[in-house]
Parts: structure tokens; C-alpha cells; sequence
């Protein structure tokens, strides 16, 4: 089309005559609502910094989002979030404490938990629990890993483990929506979305967000779709579902008596409708709706084609431990590489099942059963593929778990627990073979280099290429960012 | 004009730059400043021009507010070096440091100017992230060579009564509205585009007014009506109808955050379908908006309240609730009380009161103690009893009991009892029995409903927490009170939501801020329209939202609504029946090129129709829509295991089998948490928060939706009924008839070829796979007209389809 090109002084007011804001933004294949224009547009094109993002807009190339070229060099290309909805316990995966051990079953001191927040201990005498695993070093690193996590130990020389995690919020909804927004205001952006908005897709027949999901364990909390929302952004940057049963994505089948070929030679008639409706009415939105029927039309293809996992190896099955089509968390961990190599950004697994408030061991074992395996698995395939370098792998829960027991008998369980919890981090320019911080001796608070929840979203961003103070959209009045408005830091200590 | 200027200009528009700045010709006659005495100043370049006699709203309190204001603004705890920005006696003053920071008239001894041009330690600091460029720079020093003077914030003073410009194309306006508009495009340069034409006008009116298409019998009548006023008894005939209603109603629930579910944790359905009736009924009633007002925030409280203010009272329970086990109370009520103050502030003030939850606002002078003392006229609403149980309990139930609820009919349920009721008395005594027993059977099954209504109790202290932390007490407790510097209420005793309600639609003149909140609907009605505010922003007013583009017209309308009684038709009208509503929505060249935002009204507006009125289309044109007003909530098809996500309980979402499948889309079901992934793949809100303007994407899933959502499909194969019945002639005469039908416009020669085509290659498959055929034509569960040929049916419906996913289909021009 070299009437639209800007620098052109002579085709440009014919360029601008068929040119309105929609156009803009229907090059950049968003389609959005004078809420987010001015913020949208303003950083793709209006500033000095984002020339290359300018250029796309103006030549119809694709979206590169608005850190374009990015702040610092990345290390990571992708992310890949493995969330343990409920909040798993540190202190039976990665938070070793022999004095908590020691003093099973006794008070726990009040210094530890006077005015403390509480959930569902609210009114009832806190016992200290110590650990129901045992603990061995594993790996050159030498890292302290429980026995409920023989696999993933076999990668303790790859992972960078984090004990010093705190977070603001107790109960589940808002505790995942802060973890995935940065704020528990509904209407915020979530991190996939973010990462999409600044760094644009790789991929041309895929979402730059997909979420898998999968269950197993005790009483699956209930997860919102806000968690994977655009909040204030454009839409085109929410999370996707993929489901493993039924259409894999919402209406992503042609209708019944519909086949392919119709499928097409209907989408192919509306695009020329399309097309000769535009030339009466100059509307560019009209172009950018042609882009995404042709964009909807090979995800019925190319969505089939990835959840289809004939194609990989028994060998590979059995690394992680998937059966094709069963919608475990080992199947969406090896859909979570497949998804990686056909250059999804944010690739988001929720595993429903530990919220463990009772049966600590019995439902231990039912969650390490459906997530070690496959969680491994996942980091060693990368890495022989040579992924994991430019691959952030992010493992946790949305909180985690209390030192004191929960409930009576046999096999208690522990309530939620904010102050000090344990995650870890994997590839992506991550420093392997490490531990980060500390909780004190009864793994109650996070004493050595806490790291909050926002220092996580800043390292994250970091590791991609982006300054979190750098990458905000204007949104009632306020810069909103992942980070927020408190101060948030990059782990440094955790990186390569 | 030069390529550049018209480069820099469209992408400073883009960019958010108010549309003031736009235009024409101004512009250009201000290429550059180069006062003798400009310290190091960079050259102003051509692309960025300044206006010669700068203005404080305009100009630069959007600079000092983005830029300057989080060190240097109202918020006194975050200020920095002493200096604050955001008053002329405040910026004046002298700094700690010597000097002033503004000197007016002399800006080379203003501080303010030495920092903004300090290229080794400029304002605003580079990690601030927000650099100013040099047209701002040089605002900054225009202004204050021309005296630095601040203007009160434009939202903050009442309207002002300015009698309409003069304009030099006397015969172009045809109402004051056009007078305003037409005077603004003049000083531009801007020329309106030419009236739209009359089958577009009328489907733009159609759905303006009552979110469906025009019938084909009220287009050719339309068509056929030469007389001066066929425009206006349109207009009459719409504002009077019930469909009225159920199209405004959904930008009002976007705002009060109406939905069916609570939002957090299990998201349990909750009781409030009776509410989202009252909002329909009384728009078409035409419920006076001060009326409106206070039934909702304080229908308990007026005298003698009865059902239906009572049902209104539910606006107070719309807020998301958790009954999660394990919430601590104190906690909840502190996100409650938020909640509250955002949405009141929100749907009424246009204000972004939220942000002083935790601070002074940075922005805007509402302090941490406004928010507190707005959220403590909410404190007699009971809260406390629905987190009482730590272990969930029976808040887990479908739908979760959340007392104080009502049993009642609501009114549009009387409405439809009345109706029903009528027909029966009006039935001839000879006429069949069973037509009775059906009318009388009607009435019986419309039963009263439950509905969380206010009752106000003993109020909860609410106390001013620091930093918004709940956890810490040692806050002073807060009175009710409105934002301080926006007046005080003169009340006996405590204020309460009644006094607040009142408040807000009392005029200034009286104590109020009636003018105020008058200009936030005005301007919200307006995009409703127009496609975009007189204020661009539509929800935020205060100093990060842009000023308006129009500030005469939007006061004139604030009046004249208040004038009017509050009455919300009187100003629908006024606004469709100017020549600007009617105007084309094709640009010409001058107006794409010089307004592409349409922030001058210069054409009107072409609009991605709302996820609801695109359902309402498929189901219009299909003939399967049903024409039923309020009453239960509709639950469309929707994708299996969509809810496997929620539990306390598990949730396993049925379908309607009845009448309910083909309602309208202001009644689905909408559940918080999981939004029918059509509502969300078009944009509606999930109404977690107040939601003053969709975005409007484009997107795969969009498309996907349409092509192959059941809904849809089972649309076009009633769409294809219709064709095959309805409409006359050969395949050229039934596609027009079809075209004509969802677009109200005849196709040219090349779009009936198009569409032949794909009818034709249709047939040929479907003949050779007439099992195919059957398998398109059971999608849904609308019963199929038996006599068609199931071949020719399925063609017709993959045509239908066709016509169905156009973008002119879902776009209102």
C-alpha cells in the first residue's frame, strides 16, 4: 500500500484521507475504544522512542507492542507462570524448619502472631505443625528439597528458589487477583496482558495469552476469569482459555453441516462484502475486521493442530507423564511447551488443588502426584530443546500456608499464610542452582531480602526487557502499572 | 498545510493532546517562540505549536497536572522541596530555596522555568518517566509571561449560562445544539458533512432509541412519508415505546455495576433482576433524574416508601461481596466501604474519589477524610451479617440469601399483569376459552421476585484508615460529609443517603452540586448518540481526564436538563432532532483529514453496535426474538463446563428451553466471574466495577463468535426461514429482501453476485449432502418451518450467515 507511506509528503494527505484513529489502530491489529486510545496510541506512535512501532502502524506490519525496542536487553522471551491455585505449603516443598519440628504441637509464640492477620484460624487456638516431609539436599547446589518433590529435585541445579515471598492479601480471590494484577481493584490489567501490550505477539495464529487449566488435589478453589482479564486494556490482550474438553477454544468449531471449505468460501464472501462496503464508506475499521475473520479462520486450524498431541513421542508422554486429551496438569505442561515454540508471550497454568485447610498429607500427595512429574519434565525438555534460556518459568501459589495446623486428627492442615512463603523461578536469565531469602526459624515471616509480590512482577518484566516504571496506560485519571504505585525493586540477587 | 504539521498534529491527537489544541489555521500562525530572554531553550519545532493567548484549563493544567502534580500537587504528604503547583498563591510563594517558582509576567526569574530547562537537572526528573516536550515548555512559559493565571478547575464550577454563538452559516443549524457546534466548527474551518440519508437515519435512530433494527414496513413507511415532521413522530413513536428503556437501561447498569452474581470467591448468584426492571421502567416512564437519583441511593429513607423505591435501593447492594470462608470482617468492610465510594462517585460525579482511599488524591482536591466521610453516609447499610459465618455456610446457597430482601413484583411486572389484564377485559364473551385460560394463565405465572432492597440500621463507625490500612486504628472516626471543598450539608444531626442524594441534584444556587451532576449524564447521554463526550472523558472530570471539547454547549444542556424538570426524554429528543444527529457518518476529505477523532461533531459517528444490541439484531432479524419485557433473567446457549472454574457450590449452567433463549440481551444472565463469552468477546463489562465507556475491540474471538456461537447459527437459519417465506421473486429479490432487512439499504449488483455465489456453491453441497443440510438446520431449539426444502433452507442460512457477520451489520452508521 505505498499511499500509506508517512514519510511521503506527496501521498500523505491522501494517506490521512482515508485515515482515521481506527485505522491507526487497525494496522496495529487493535481494535479499541476511545478509553485506551489516547494511551495506546500515544505510546506506539507518538513518541520519539517507539519509531519501529510507527513504522508497523503505518505499513500494516504487526503489532510490536509499546516497548519497542525494549528498555534493556531481554533474557527472556516468554514466560510461563505454573500456578498452584489454593497456596501450597513452603514448609512441606521448599522451607525446611527443624525448630518448627521441635516445637509440634505446642503454642505458637504470640510475638509471632499477635494482630497478624488470619483466615479461617480466626478464634481458634494456633499450634505450631512441624514439617510432614523429610528434607535432602540435592543436585552441586546442594539445594534442601522435600521428598514430596523427588522430580523436581532432580532440577534443583536449575531453579532459583525464593523464600522470602510475602503477599497482601489472605483469602483466594483477591490473593490471585493481586499476584495477577498487582492490585485486588478489579478492572486491572492482569501480567499476560501486560506483557502482550508491551512486547506484542510472536505468534500469527495464536493469542499471545493462553491459560490451561486443570485440577486434582483438595476442593478446587473457584479461579475468575478476571485473573487473565485486560482489565483497562484493550481486549485483544486478555488470556485465552484453552480447554481440554470440549472446543479447545470458545466456538473455535465450525457449526454443525459446515465444513472447512464452506467454513472459507463463507468467510471469503464476507470479506469481499466487506471490501465493497468499505470503498463506500472509508471505514478502516472495516479493514481491521477483515484481518481478524482471516485471523479467526486459521485459529481453526492452528488451535486443533496444537492441542493435538499425536505427534510427540511416547518417550515425551511419558516425561511428563501426560495422556493426550486427559486435561491433566502433565498434559498442559507438555501443551505449555507446544504453546512456547509457536512463540506464545504468557502462557498461564492454574492447577486447582491446593488449598490444603485439612489431610496435609493426604492431599500432598494427591497435588505432588499431578505436579512433579510434569513441572520437571517441562524444565529438562525446554532445556534440551534450548529454550529455557530465553523461557522464565515461574512456580507458586497465590499465597502460602501457616506454620500453625489447621483442624484436629490425624492429618491436619494449614491455613493461608501471607508473610513468608516459598516460589520458585526457572530459565530466562535466572540465576540456577540457587536459594533467595529467608523465613525465621518458624518459617512464619519472610526476615531475609523479602521479596513482595511486586518485586516478582518488576524482576519478571525485567527479565523480558522492560523498566515496570516504563510500561503504564492511563486509566481514570491514573498511570496504572502491573507494579503499581508503591515502590517495587528487581531481585538482582537472583539473577545470572 | 504542510505534511509534517498534519503529522504531528494526528498523532498529537492520538496521543491525547486535548482537542483544543486541534483545528485549523490557529496552529499554524504559532510555528515558534523565541522570546530574546529563553534561557537554553530548545527551539519550539513547527511540528508543535502553542496558541497565542494561552489558557490555564486548557493548556496547562493538563501539563501541571500529569507531570508535575504527584511531587507538586494537592496531595500535602508526597510533597517535595515545599513546592506545590496546584494553586497561583501555593506556586507563587517563596521556596525554602530562594526565589519563587513562579514569578507571573517574568518567567526568567521564575524557578519553574530555569528547572524545566535544565538539561543536566531538569522538572520533571527523568525517572520520572514523563518528559515535558517543547510545546509544552514553551505553554509553560507563555503563560507565565502572560500573568500565570490559573482558572478554577472547569468541573468544579457550576454551569454557566452562555447564550448561543452566532454563526456565520445561518441556514445550516436547526437547533441551538447546531449553533454551538456549527460555531466551533467555523472558528476550525470545518465544514459539516452533507445529512445522512433517510434509510440510514432511520436505522440510526432505531437503534439509538430502542436497541433493535427498523422493521422493513417502518423503513418503506418512513420512506414513503414526505411530510415535514415523519422525522420527529418517528422520534415520538421510539422515546414512547418500551424497547426505550431496555436500550438505555445498559449504560446505566454498566455504571451502578448491575449483575447477577457477587462477584468474588464462589460468585454466587444473588437477587437483583427486580432492580434492572426498575432502571428499564423508569426510563420509560421518564422518571424525573433527580427522582431517580434518590430512590436509588435512598429509597428506604424518602417518605413513605413503597416497593418500588425500595426495589431502586438496591443500587446499594449491587457492590461485589464475598462470602469466602476465612474473610475477616473488618477487612471486608473496609473493601466495601471503597467499593461504595467508587461507584457513587463514579456513576454520579464523574470524580475518581477511589484514589483517596489510601492518600490525598494527587490529582484533584479530594482528600483521604472526603473519601472516608463519603463512605460513612453507607455505613447504616448492614453488611456485617453476610461475613458473619467463617465456613461459608449457607451464603453458599443459589442464590445466596443476603437480607434485608424483598419480595415483590416489579413494575414492569405490574406493567405486563396490567396488560394482560386489559386484553382479558377487552375479550369478546363469545371468544375461545382457551384464549382466556392462556391470558389468565399468564397472569398467574408472573409471581413477585426477590430483591436485595437498603434498610437503613444503627450505622458502623467508619473510621479514616492510614494508608487505607484496615488493620490500624488509630484513625479519628468520621462524620458523613461531602467532599470538603465542594460545600458542606446543612443538616440536623447526622447526614444520611437521603441528604446525600439530595446533594447531588440540588443546584448550586441551593447548596447543591445539581449542575454538576447534571453535566456528567449530559455528557454521558451525549456519547450515547454522538459516539463520543462533549467531554472526552467520560469518567474522569477532574484534572487527568481531558477538558471538554465543547464546555458552552456541555453547561448549556446541564442547564437545560434541570430546567426541564430532570427529564431525560425531553433531552434525548433535543439532542436526536438537531441536524448534527443527522448528519452523515462518512467523512469528507476535510473532516478526515483535520478531525479524524471526531471531536468537533463535524459528522456523526459510526459505532461498533454494544455486545447486547448485536444479539438484539440476530435475534430481530430472525424473527426469533421475544418481545417480553423484564422478568427473569435469560440464559442463552453457552459453552459446556464455561463455569467448571466455580464452586461453593459447583455450578453447572443450564440453558433456558423456554421463551427465555430468545430475550433480549439487557436480560442474560450476568455472572461476574464468567461472563457469557459473547457479552465478553463484544465487550460488555463484568461489571465488577463502574463502567462509564466500553472499549471496542476487534478481535479473532470476536469473529469466532459470530460465525459459529449457536446462537447465531440458529439466527440465520430463522433468518433463512424468513427469506424463503416472506420474501418474493427470484434469489437477486429475496438477497435484497434479506440485505434490506439487517442493514435497512439495497445491495449494489457486485454484492447480490457475492452472495449468489456463496448461495449457489451452498446449494450444490447441500444437495450432494443433504444430511449435512439437516445437521446446520438443528442447531438451536426453534422449532424449523417443516414445509421448507432442507437443502434450500441450508443454503439460505449459510447466505444468512453471510449477512449476519457483516461488519455494516454490527456497526451503526
Amino acid at each position: 500500500m505505498p499511499h500509506d507511506d508517512p514519510n511521503d509528503p506527496a501521498s500523505f494527505a491522501q494517506f490521512m484521507q482515508r485515515t482515521t484513529r481506527r485505522q491507526f489502530l487497525g494496522k496495529l491489529s487493535l481494535g479499541i475504544g476511545a478509553a485506551a486510545l489516547g494511551d495506546l496510541a500515544g505510546p506506539a506512535l507518538a513518541t520519539a522512542d517507539s519509531a519501529a512501532g510507527r513504522a508497523a502502524a503505518a505499513v500494516g506490519g504487526p503489532y510490536t507492542g509499546v516497548v519497542s525496542p525494549t528498555h534493556f536487553a531481554p533474557k527472556a522471551k516468554r514466560v510461563i507462570f505454573l500456578c498452584m491455585a489454593g497456596g501450597p505449603s513452603q514448609l512441606e516443598t521448599f522451607d525446611d524448619k527443624p525448630e518448627l519440628q521441635r516445637l509440634t504441637g505446642t503454642p505458637m509464640p504470640g510475638s509471632f502472631t499477635e494482630g497478624m492477620p488470619l483466615a479461617q484460624l480466626q478464634g481458634k487456638p494456633l499450634n505450631c505443625l512441624g514439617s510432614r516431609a523429610t528434607f535432602a539436599e540435592y543436585g552441586e547446589s546442594g539445594q534442601r528439597i522435600s521428598n514430596y518433590l523427588p522430580h523436581i529435585a532432580t532440577c534443583a541445579d536449575d531453579i532459583a528458589i525464593v523464600k522470602s515471598m510475602v503477599t497482601e492479601q489472605i483469602n483466594h480471590d483477591p490473593a490471585h487477583t493481586f499476584m495477577n494484577t498487582g492490585s485486588i481493584i478489579s478492572g486491572r490489567p492482569s501480567m499476560g496482558a501486560w506483557v502482550n501490550y508491551g512486547l506484542g505477539s510472536l505468534s500469527e495464529d495464536l493469542p499471545g495469552f493462553v491459560v490451561l487449566t486443570s485440577t486434582g488435589g483438595r476442593s478446587p478453589q473457584p479461579i475468575a476469569a478476571r485473573q487473565w482479564g485486560s482489565g483497562c486494556l484493550p481486549s485483544q490482550f486478555q488470556g485465552v482459555e484453552f480447554n481440554s474438553k470440549g472446543d479447545p477454544v470458545h466456538y473455535v468449531a465450525n457449526p454443525p453441516g459446515v465444513t472447512d471449505d464452506r467454513q472459507e468460501h463463507l468467510i471469503a464472501a464476507v470479506r469481499d462484502l466487506n471490501r465493497m462496503r468499505d470503498e463506500e464508506v472509508r471505514d478502516p475499521e472495516i479493514e481491521s475486521r477483515i484481518a481478524q475473520y482471516e485471523m479467526a479462520f486459521r485459529m481453526q486450524a492452528s488451535v486443533p493442530e496444537l492441542m493435538d498431541l499425536s505427534g510427540e513421542s511416547q518417550a515425551t508422554l511419558d516425561l511428563y507423564g501426560a495422556t493426550p486429551g486427559d486435561g491433566s496438569f502433565a498434559s498442559n505442561c507438555l501443551l505449555a511447551r507446544r504453546l512456547a515454540e509457536r512463540g506464545v508471550r504468557f502462557i498461564h497454568l492454574y492447577h486447582r488443588g491446593w488449598d490444603h485447610h485439612g489431610g496435609l498429607k493426604q492431599y500432598m500427595d494427591i497435588c505432588c502426584r499431578h505436579c512433579d512429574q510434569p513441572t520437571a519434565a517441562l524444565i529438562h525438555d525446554l532445556k534440551r530443546r534450548g529454550m529455557l534460556d530465553d523461557t522464565l518459568i515461574i512456580w507458586g501459589g497465590e499465597f502460602g500456608r501457616t506454620p500453625m495446623s489447621q483442624g484436629e486428627g490425624g492429618d491436619p492442615g494449614r491455613d493461608h499464610h501471607i508473610k513468608g512463603f516459598s516460589m520458585f523461578l526457572a530459565g530466562g536469565g535466572v540465576k540456577p542452582g540457587i536459594s533467595y531469602g529467608a523465613t525465621d526459624e518458624l518459617g512464619y515471616n519472610a526476615v531475609e531480602d523479602p521479596v513482595h509480590v511486586r518485586d516478582l512482577h518488576a524482576t519478571m518484566l525485567h527479565q523480558l526487557g522492560i523498566d515496570h516504571k516504563r510500561l503504564s496506560v492511563k486509566f481514570q485519571g491514573l498511570d496504572v502499572k502491573l507494579t503499581g504505585v508503591e515502590e517495587a525493586r528487581v531481585v538482582r540477587g537472583i539473577l545470572a | 498545510m504542510a505534511a509534517g504539521l498534519c503529522l504531528a498534529w494526528g498523532l498529537g491527537a492520538l496521543a491525547g493532546c486535548g482537542g483544543e489544541q486541534g483545528g485549523g489555521g490557529d496552529r499554524a500562525s504559532n510555528s515558534a517562540d523565541s522570546g530574546p530572554d529563553i534561557p537554553a531553550v530548545r527551539p519550539v519545532s513547527g511540528r508543535e505549536a502553542v496558541p497565542r493567548e494561552v489558557r490555564f484549563n486548557r493548556d496547562i493544567r493538563p501539563i501541571l497536572s500529569d507531570k508535575c502534580f504527584a511531587c507538586h500537587g494537592p496531595d500535602a504528604h508526597t510533597v517535595q522541596a515545599g513546592l506545590q503547583l496546584h494553586t497561583f498563591e501555593a506556586a507563587t510563594s517563596a521556596l525554602d530555596s530562594g526565589g519563587a517558582a513562579i514569578v507571573p509576567g517574568d518567567r526568567a526569574s521564575s524557578v519553574l522555568w530555569a528547572r524545566v530547562n535544565d538539561e543536566r537537572d531538569p522538572m520533571p526528573p527523568r525517572d520520572h518517566h514523563k518528559p515535558l516536550s517543547d510545546a509544552e515548555r514553551a505553554l509553560l512559559g507563555r503563560w507565565i509571561e502572560q500573568g500565570a493565571a490559573y482558572q478554577p478547575h472547569w468541573a468544579y464550577v457550576p454551569p454557566m449560562v452562555t447564550p448561543p454563538p452566532t454563526v456565520r452559516d445561518t441556514d445550516w443549524p436547526e437547533t441551538e445544539i447546531d449553533r454551538y457546534l456549527l460555531h466551533r466548527m467555523e472558528a476550525e474551518g470545518l465544514a459539516p458533512v452533507a445529512d445522512a440519508d433517510r434509510a440510514t437515519l432511520l436505522r440510526r435512530v432505531t437503534y439509538d432509541l430502542s436497541g433493535l433494527p427498523p422493521t422493513l414496513a417502518e423503513l418503506d413507511a418512513f420512506l414513503a412519508d414526505t411530510s415535514p415532521n415523519a422525522y420527529e413522530r418517528v422520534v415520538d413513536r421510539l422515546l414512547a415505546s418500551d424497547h426505550f428503556g431496555e436500550r438505555l437501561a445498559v449504560f446505566w447498569l454498566d455504571l451502578v455495576r448491575y449483575a447477577d452474581s457477587v462477584g468474588y470467591h464462589g460468585d454466587q448468584t444473588h437477587s437483583a433482576a427486580p432492580y434492572r426492571d426498575w432502571v428499564i421502567w423508569a426510563f420509560n416512564a421518564n422518571l424525573p433524574f433527580d427522582t431517580f437519583t434518590i430512590h436509588q441511593l435512598a429509597g428506604d429513607l424518602v417518605d413513605a416508601p413503597d416497593d418500588d423505591s425500595l426495589i431502586a435501593s438496591c443500587y446499594n447492594r449491587l457492590l461485589q461481596t464475598s462470602h469466602e470462608g476465612g474473610v475477616q470482617f473488618k477487612e471486608y468492610l473496609a473493601i466495601y466501604n471503597a467499593d461504595r465510594v467508587r461507584s457513587v462517585s463514579g456513576a454520579w460525579m464523574g470524580a475518581t474519589l477511589g484514589c483517596a482511599q489510601c492518600h490525598d488524591h494527587k490529582y484533584d482536591p479530594y482528600t483521604a477524610h472526603d473519601f472516608y466521610a463519603m463512605a460513612a453516609f453507607f455505613a447504616d447499610i448492614d453488611d456485617v451479617q453476610h461475613i458473619r459465618d467463617p465456613n461459608g455456610g449457607i451464603y453458599n446457597r443459589l442464590p445466596t440469601p443476603r437480607e434485608p430482601e424483598i419480595t415483590a413484583l416489579s413494575p414492569l411486572d405490574r406493567q405486563r399483569i396490567e396488560r394482560f389484564q386489559a386484553e382479558l377485559d377487552a375479550l369478546d364473551p363469545s371468544a375461545d376459552p382457551r384464549e382466556r385460560a392462556l391470558l389468565e394463565a399468564q397472569v398467574l405465572a408472573i409471581r413477585p421476585r426477590k430483591v436485595m432492597v437498603t434498610r437503613a440500621g444503627e450505622p458502623r463507625p467508619v473510621r479514616l484508615l492510614p494508608r487505607g490500612n484496615w488493620m490500624d486504628e488509630s484513625g479519628p472516626i468520621v462524620e458523613p460529609a461531602v467532599p470538603a471543598f465542594l460545600g458542606t450539608l446543612d443538616t440536623d444531626g447526622r447526614a444520611d443517603r437521603l441528604d446525600l442524594a439530595r446533594w447531588l441534584v440540588t443546584p448550586e444556587a441551593d447548596g447543591g452540586v445539581g449542575g454538576m451532576t447534571a453535566r456528567v449524564f449530559m455528557n454521558r447521554l451525549w456519547a450515547q448518540f454522538f459516539g463520543g463526550g462533549l467531554c472526552p472523558s467520560l469518567d474522569d472530570f477532574g484534572g487527568q481526564g481531558n477538558p471538554p471539547n465543547h464546555p458552552e454547549l456541555l453547561d448549556h444542556l446541564a442547564l437545560a436538563f434541570i430546567d426541564s424538570g430532570w427529564d431525560i426524554k425531553a433531552m434525548v429528543k433535543r439532542m436526536v432532532m438537531s441536524r448534527s444527529y443527522r448528519l452523515s457518518s462518512i467523512p469528507s476529505d476535510q473532516v478526515a483529514v483535520q478531525d479524524p477523532l471526531n471531536t468537533l461533531f463535524a459528522r456523526q459517528s459510526r459505532q461498533r453496535m454494544p455486545a447486547e444490541m448485536i444479539r438484539d439484531t440476530a435475534l430481530a432479524v430472525s424473527g426469533l426474538l421475544v418481545d417480553e419485557l423484564g422478568g427473569a433473567v435469560s440464559h442463552p446457549y453457552q459453552p459446556a463446563g464455561y463455569y467448571s472454574h466455580l464452586n461453593f457450590p459447583v455450578r453447572e449452567y443450564k440453558h433456558d428451553t423456554t421463551r427465555h433463549q430468545w430475550r433480549r440481551g439487557v436480560y442474560m444472565h450476568w455472572q461476574r466471574q464468567f461472563l457469557h463469552p459473547m457479552l465478553k468477546a463484544f465487550d460488555a463489562p463484568t461489571r465488577e466495577e463502574c463502567t462509564a465507556e466500553r472499549p471496542v475491540s476487534n478481535t479473532p474471538l470476536a469473529a469466532l463468535n459470530l460465525l459459529n456461537d449457536p446462537t447465531f447459527v440458529e439466527a440465520a437459519r430463522g433468518f433463512a426461514q424468513r427469506i424463503l417465506t416472506e420474501a418474493q421473486g427470484d434469489d437477486a429479490q429475496r438477497i435484497a429482501w434479506a440485505m434490506r432487512t439487517a442493514t435497512a439499504r439495497g445491495p449494489s449488483a457486485d454484492e447480490v453476485a457475492v452472495l449468489r455465489g456463496l448461495l449457489d456453491a451452498a446449494r450444490s453441497y447441500y444437495r450432494e449432502h443433504p444430511e449435512e443440510a439437516g445437521r446446520l438446520l438443528g442447531v438451536g431449539l426453534a422449532p424449523r418451518d417443516a414445509a421448507l426444502d432442507p437443502v434450500e433452507h441450508a443454503a439460505w442460512a449459510e447466505a444468512a450467515r453471510a449477512i449476519l457477520n457483516l461488519h455494516e451489520t454490527i456497526t451503526r452508521g
